[in-house]
């Protein structure tokens, strides 16, 4: 049983020799090819576009590569004072840059994933040694994850929008709202993350085995001291590929975003979309220079936990 | 949890109470649940009670423009109008015909990619980590990638035009602007994004397929054909199912690409249920409808959530078994 997906199978390596030129497998790899061009094509467009200046974004025939490359889109979005730099452009005279966005996804995004990591991985650690919640608990807590986002959204948006400072304002007498804020879009990530977190972490927490607890705890260190001690440092790198891919989640996140943020706190998705309306133009350039620096980050993660991803998208298939 | 909240609310912290609390913490039968106290706290706050607090206001008659305290009960009346809108059904059997559409491709294709890359021994690894790329863009900006190449004069067309121009068409299709071609790049962008999804839980499944039971067919003079589909298929039924499962709970949710490419247009065309929700309430401030609305679709969703998640359980399972069975002896 192959436990590794990037390890061939051996009846493929005995297979190679017999057969490297076997009309079989240039029609494999020719497939493959072919598959790897279609994905790779939208990702190269928009890397393309945001070297392009506003003359070139949309011309018939379309220029595959800048005919001009320029790096106008990226200084730009990163310029603090856009009209005093003069990069604003006449047919992009919109002032903007991404660092308000860049903050509000970095801060709501770190401090959801962590909280969500602590919480979630103590609860997992009593589903794993103690059973807390029942047998099935740890399947049903997918369901929240399950849930179509909009459903949620829409009664957070009026409990946020409209019932806290009604409530607040009632008993307190001060309207306290929690849309458009950092913290509401932070409490609501941890509690949509939280299901992935539990799920995550069951599978690194059952692999340390409960009989070196055990021996700690006979030999008299403290519940606190075994779980500092013991469990954290065997399941470090798991919190670590856990925090990643609930980071990557909650950084594409985007229906929630969107509706319970308008107009001080946007996300990086929220801000990209800001400009796919007609009402405000399309920036064809700035948008694909959004993207990429929205696309770097995550791949690369994505590219480090891959192993870990695959992992845990096998439910159970593999041997771990 | 209201005694540990009282205990460590009440009273000034003195050593006494103080100790007594850490005291009790400590206890085994207590600290076990402290987590699950959390969480659950967690859920109760930020989904539970908005939600309970929305089937309240799907009895209420209110929109946003006029103050909460103005709204009165009306009944059954935002349910009516749910349920006798036009919208609301259109845009519910549009999100099925996406779904569907969408996943039997992506479990095609990705199926075929998982096959072919086990079958593959050179470039192996740059094959998975190129396909896998997709799964990790994040959706808007995969949106937004499309609504690049699906321009009237983008990259597609021009890729199209030999074909076009000899069947004698203008070259410029206008992929988002006509309702029939707006849905299949809707889909087409949906199976390029999530492919990468199905390939690689039906790779796991390829993966962990037991070579002994294989070559144990090959002995016996199976030929290709019949080890794939009397072994190899049957064993890969878990990775079908779950594949299945995920990827159709994931395709309903579909919001992402029609905001960046349609904006539900034209018309209402490619409108499905969660754009149509959110438009209703964030458009149009239909706060009571959009309510009612929720609570209808979470009710027809969660038959689906329930079944998914039993499919799940069983056959993850399914699984553990089969490895009992198959992996003692290798």
């Amino acid at each position: 049983m192959t436990d590794d997906i990037y390890k061939p199978s051996a009846d493929a390596v005995a297979k190679r020799h017999k057969a490297r030129f076997d009309k079989r497998v240039i029609v494999r790899h020719a497939f493959l090819i072919a598959w790897a061009l279609v994905v790779m094509f939208p990702i190269y467009w928009m890397l393309q576009t945001s070297f392009k200046d506003s003359g070139e974004w949309v011309t018939w025939p379309p220029h595959w590569v800048p005919h001009e490359p320029t790096l106008k889109n990226y200084e730009q979005i990163f310029t603090f004072n856009v009209q005093q730099a003069g990069v604003a452009r006449d047919a992009t005279e919109q002032p903007f840059n991404i660092w308000g966005s860049l903050a509000d996804s970095l801060i709501i995004c770190t401090f959801s994933s962590l909280i969500a990591l602590l919480l979630g991985t103590f609860l997992a650690y009593s589903i794993s040694r103690f059973n807390v919640g029942g047998k099935r608990f740890r399947h049903s807590v997918l369901m929240i994850r399950m849930i179509p986002p909009i459903v949620i959204a829409i009664p957070v948006l009026m409990y946020f929008a409209v019932i806290i400072p009604f409530a607040t304002e009632s008993v307190f007498g001060t309207r306290i709202s929690l849309f458009d804020t950092r913290i509401g879009v932070i409490m609501l990530y941890i509690a949509i993350s939280l299901p992935f977190v539990i799920w995550m972490m069951l599978a690194f927490i059952d692999e340390v085995p409960y009989t070196v607890e055990h021996a700690a705890r006979i030999m008299g260190a403290s519940r606190m001291y075994t779980i500092r001690k013991i469990v954290l440092p065997l399941v470090a790198s798991g919190m670590v590929v856990t925090f990643l891919f609930i980071f990557i989640l909650n950084w594409a996140e985007f229906l929630l975003a969107l509706t319970l943020t308008h107009p001080d706190v946007s996300t990086l998705p929220v801000l990209l979309n800001k400009f796919q309306s007609a009402s405000e133009g399309r920036l064809y350039g700035p948008q694909a220079a959004i993207g990429t620096v929205i696309t770097i980050p995550v791949v690369i993660m994505g590219i480090l936990i891959q192993k870990h991803l695959v992992k845990g998208f096998s439910f159970g298939m593999m041997r771990r | 949890m209201t005694d540990a909240t009282l205990n460590g609310t009440g009273g000034p912290a003195r050593q006494g109470p103080r100790m007594r609390l850490r005291a009790w913490l400590g206890q085994e039968r207590v600290f076990r649940w402290i987590p699950f106290v959390l969480v659950e706290g967690v859920f109760l706050l930020v989904i539970i009670i908005p939600f309970l607090l929305t089937i309240y206001i799907s009895f209420l008659r209110w929109r946003a423009n006029r103050p909460f305290e103005q709204a009165y009960l009306s009944g059954f009346r935002n349910y009516e109008q749910v349920l006798t809108n036009e919208g609301f059904w259109l845009s519910l059997g549009r999100t099925f015909y996406f779904a569907g559409a969408a996943v039997t491709f992506e479990l095609i294709v990705g199926f075929l990619l998982a096959m072919a890359v086990h079958r593959v021994v050179r470039g192996r690894r740059i094959y998975i980590t190129l396909f896998l790329i997709p799964m990790m863009l994040v959706p808007v900006v995969a949106g937004y990638n499309f609504s690049m190449i699906y321009l009237d004069s983008g990259p597609l067309n021009q890729l199209l035009s030999p074909i076009t121009t000899a069947l004698g068409f203008d070259p410029r299709i206008r992929w988002l602007s006509d309702p029939t071609a707006a849905q299949l790049a809707i889909i087409f962008a949906d199976i390029w994004q999530w492919t990468s999804l199905t390939f690689l839980i039906f790779l796991s499944g390829f993966s962990a397929l037991p070579p002994q039971l294989i070559n144990a067919a090959r002995i016996m003079g199976a030929n290709r054909r019949q080890i794939f589909f009397w072994v190899e298929l049957p064993l890969l039924k878990p990775a079908i199912v779950i594949a299945i499962v995920i990827r159709s709970m994931e395709a309903l949710k579909m919001f992402d690409p029609i905001v960046m490419l349609t904006f539900g247009g034209p018309g209402t065309s490619t409108q499905t249920i969660a754009h149509y929700l959110w438009e209703q309430v964030w458009m149009f401030n239909k706060f009571s409808f959009g309510a009612a609305a929720s609570v209808l679709v979470l009710i027809m969703f969660s038959v689906l959530i329930f079944t998914g998640i039993w499919l799940l359980i069983r056959q993850s399972d399914q699984v553990e078994n089969q490895q009992l069975n198959t992996g003692s002896d290798r």
